[in-house]
């Protein structure tokens, strides 16, 4: 695969699926730059990457917490190629039961701060006349389980901002695109999946969950050139479970 | 280069015409045909080129003609309340662009260089 840049900034960095991700792109010879929210994310990054101490940066964001994305781009400069945005809260509630308080900072954390890391980053992007946002969004959005109304809404809203960034400055060489994976077997998803794996397989046309590795392996793909014809819009991979009744 | 000289030469870049048909007078959008995506890539190349923070709204006067709706609305000083919420620009400027409001939007170039020069905390007696 071949690539118009070499520095990613990945949102969430310290997720299974992003440091799964980050690990491709060394492969790839590219260079990751993973963000956490906490010390426990710092130390988490660094053990996974104990063999690979040049190949990578991390570097503090934390959503909700705005004076960190100055700090991180000032941290950055204009050296950014792709974003690949892994960060989201989890809200998990019955719309008839939820804390309203709640919802308030969730949506400010998981909607209005992204809308404004979208737009700085995007901004330097623009001065470089390139770059390439894969946000990863989830099945969910188009068929969320009783409980992930809230999550299922700040994932459509968070795909609506990068959706209509791909559509404003596509034709200034930037694009974007969203990536919707159904069960992995990774994060907060394996939980469930163990609690519920008849259940989970019986509903997914190919009979198997999603594997880490090949999840990253596809978000590196929408990186590639080759995958730059995929702009403002989102892309299921999820073994056909949205597909179908 | 002065800030005028470079503005020109953002504008050429940005609008494909010839920096010698820009003066301070140039309207943005009646008379070059700036479009709200022309006037982001403006907003970021100044932000670049001046090192300073470009508030959009601010910079294009985007929300001129409702700051003139709500000094009416609320029998404010039109005058006194405009230059409140654009500091950067001259009591002599913003009598200038109320009496122009019909004409289209008001933007000149020499608003974006008031801007700027505010920002850098210079004076230049416009």
């Amino acid at each position: 695969m071949k690539f118009t840049g070499n520095r990613a900034l990945i949102l969430g960095g310290s997720c299974d699926l992003a440091i799964t991700f980050a690990k491709c792109m060394i492969e790839a010879e590219l260079f990751p730059i993973l963000t956490y929210r906490n010390k426990k994310g710092r130390k988490y990054i660094s053990e996974n990457f104990k063999d690979c101490q040049k190949k990578y940066r991390s570097l503090y964001l934390e959503f909700g917490n705005r004076d960190s994305i100055d700090s991180l781009l000032h941290q950055t400069g204009d050296d950014i190629d792709f974003m690949v945005d892994f960060v989201q809260g989890n809200l998990e509630s019955l719309v008839a039961s939820v804390d309203a308080e709640h919802v308030y900072s969730y949506f400010a954390e998981n909607i209005s701060f992204r809308a404004e890391i979208v737009k700085k980053v995007a901004r330097i992007m623009i001065k470089r006349k390139k770059g390439r946002l894969v946000f990863i969004s989830s099945a969910a959005a188009k068929r969320p389980n009783p409980g992930q109304g809230f999550y299922a809404a700040a994932k459509l809203a968070s795909e609506a901002i990068y959706k209509n960034l791909g559509l404003e400055l596509g034709g200034h060489g930037i694009t974007t695109v969203t990536l919707r994976p159904g069960y992995i077997d990774s994060g907060r998803g394996k939980k469930f999946i163990q609690g519920h794996s008849k259940e989970v397989i019986d509903k997914v046309p190919i009979k198997r969950v999603l594997t880490k590795k090949e999840v990253a392996e596809a978000i590196l793909f929408y990186l590639s050139n080759s995958a730059t014809g995929f702009n403002a819009t989102e892309i299921p991979m999820d073994g056909g479970l949205t597909s179908g009744k | 280069m002065d800030i005028l000289e470079e503005i020109k030469n953002i504008l050429a870049e940005i609008l494909d015409i010839e920096n010698r048909i820009i003066t301070p007078e140039t309207y943005l959008v009646r008379e070059l045909g700036a479009e709200s995506i022309d006037l982001l890539e403006l907003a970021v190349a100044i932000n670049s080129g001046f090192n300073i923070d470009v508030n959009d709204d601010k910079i294009f006067l985007r929300k001129l003609r409702q700051y003139v709706t709500e000094a009416k609305q609320q029998n404010n000083d039109l005058l006194q309340y405009l230059v409140e919420k654009f500091p950067f620009l001259s009591r002599k400027r913003l009598e200038e662009i109320v009496t122009d409001l019909e004409g289209g939007p008001a933007l000149k170039v020499k608003d974006l260089i008031s801007y700027i020069y505010t920002s850098k905390g210079k004076n230049h007696g416009t």
